[in-house]
């Protein structure tokens, strides 16, 4: 039995495991919320480290993009940092390779994506795999990242003007604490009501809404009239709230176990297990293989109202 | 230590860094605020005015409640805002203190590293 471990820094209400067959091999999954207290996690994987087959980071990126350029935070580093032995993830691998993909496949085979689709990305740093996949799909994509990290009315309409506010912000901004940026531990829990009020016609503007679920779940408005959300990381009552807040219907992007589509992070901790290669020497096509004979496609589920 | 014409001067720069990014003054349209910056060493305050995304900078504490008040060595204050050090640094090192709403610090770094980042 293969062991991957999820430490986020999440709420703790959220904590799950599962057991799954893939390319006949047993894995067990699970996911520990440290309800966003950092010096727990840090002992929680010192704790992992050396006794697990992966470990994924959750609730924090480790590395974000724009364009070419790489930006790490400080606070991801470190919790990676704290792992000597056991291979450790972020997610942003898959979200290079397995993120980008859905997006070919949602415009190839389905009516989700096609050209001129109001994308509304809550953030695309993190998730800049998808950005482009939109952007070369010829949507009309809204990057928030302004708007919801920063509460800043601006949407970004291309990705020169995000790589190029990237370049300027991203290199101070990774060093502050990253709970600063984004919502961890009780914050996942609650709605920022002045954004969600003050933003949501960025909501009501798209078709579709693409990005983080912490991120589109904290500023989600009180009521949709019938978007397709594309996101992961989502379990039971997370569909049934989209489906209360009336989004016509759900796209995840990483296979659902037990009702529940689980992060990147802990995903690509299970590939790299299964390629069992250092994750260094991993590259783009290694993760596409596997995902090919995994046969991991975009789930789409309608929400009835 | 700077003096108090440093930092003004310092400000003065800040503020025509502002007036030449147009960008910058439409995403600030929304960000009513009074900002007093405050030197820890010397006696020396000044006020920032965003009002309709277009920034003022005058001598002294302002007539009406701060949303903001950023406090550090008067040294820091002017190197700040000449753009020759980014505010995470001092902020994260305790330094630079700046009181207020997280959201309104998290967006005067925003303008800052604005008009001042890479």
């Amino acid at each position: 039995m293969k062991r991957v471990v999820s430490v986020s820094l999440g709420s703790s209400k959220r904590d799950h495991q599962v057991q799954v067959e893939l390319l006949g091999e047993q894995f067990e999954i699970s996911r520990l919320g440290v309800d966003g207290d950092f010096e727990r996690a840090i002992a929680k994987l010192h704790q992992l480290d050396g006794q697990v087959d992966a470990i994924g980071l959750g609730g924090i990126d480790v590395y974000v993009y724009a364009g070419n350029k790489r930006y790490a935070f400080n606070d991801g580093l470190k919790l990676m940092e704290a792992v000597k032995t056991t291979p450790v993830v972020d997610g942003s691998g898959l979200k290079n390779t397995l993120e980008r993909d859905a997006v070919k496949y949602l415009m190839q085979n389905t009516d989700v994506v096609k050209n001129g689709t109001r994308v509304l990305m809550v953030s695309a740093v993190d998730r800049f795999g998808m950005a482009e996949a939109f952007a070369a799909a010829q949507c009309d994509v809204t990057y928030g990242d302004l708007i919801f990290a920063a509460g800043i009315p601006y949407p970004i309409k291309t990705l020169q003007e995000l790589e190029e506010i990237a370049a300027k912000l991203l290199p101070e901004m990774t060093r502050l604490p990253f709970l600063m940026l984004y919502p961890t531990g009780q914050k996942q829990e609650s709605r920022d009501e002045d954004k969600a009020e003050k933003f949501a016609q960025y909501y009501h503007d798209a078709e579709v809404i693409a990005g983080d679920f912490h991120f589109i779940k904290r500023y989600i408005p009180d009521k949709l009239d019938g978007q397709t959300i594309i996101t992961n990381t989502t379990t039971a009552s997370d569909v049934e709230f989209l489906r209360q807040s009336g989004a016509g219907r759900l796209v995840t992007t990483t296979p659902v176990f037990e009702g529940r589509s689980f992060g990147t992070n802990v995903i690509e901790g299970v590939l790299v297990t299964l390629l069992g290669k250092p994750c260094d020497n991993i590259t783009p096509e290694d993760y596409l293989d596997i995902i090919k004979k995994l046969d991991f496609k975009p789930r789409i589920f309608e929400l009835d109202n | 230590m700077a003096t108090h014409e440093e930092i003004s001067a310092s400000l003065q720069s800040f503020y025509e860094g502002y007036q030449k990014n147009n960008k910058l003054k439409l995403m600030n349209r929304d960000w009513n605020r009074i900002i007093i910056i405050r030197a820890s060493d010397i006696d020396s305050q000044h006020t920032l005015t965003l009002q309709n995304g277009e920034l003022s900078v005058t001598r002294g504490a302002p007539d009406q409640n701060a949303d903001l008040v950023v406090t550090s060595d008067s040294e820091t204050l002017a190197d700040l805002f000449y753009g020759d050090i980014t505010p995470t640094e001092p902020y994260m090192n305790g330094t630079l203190v700046i009181q207020g709403s997280e959201n309104d610090i998290l967006r005067l770094d925003f303008i800052s590293l604005m008009i001042w980042g890479e």
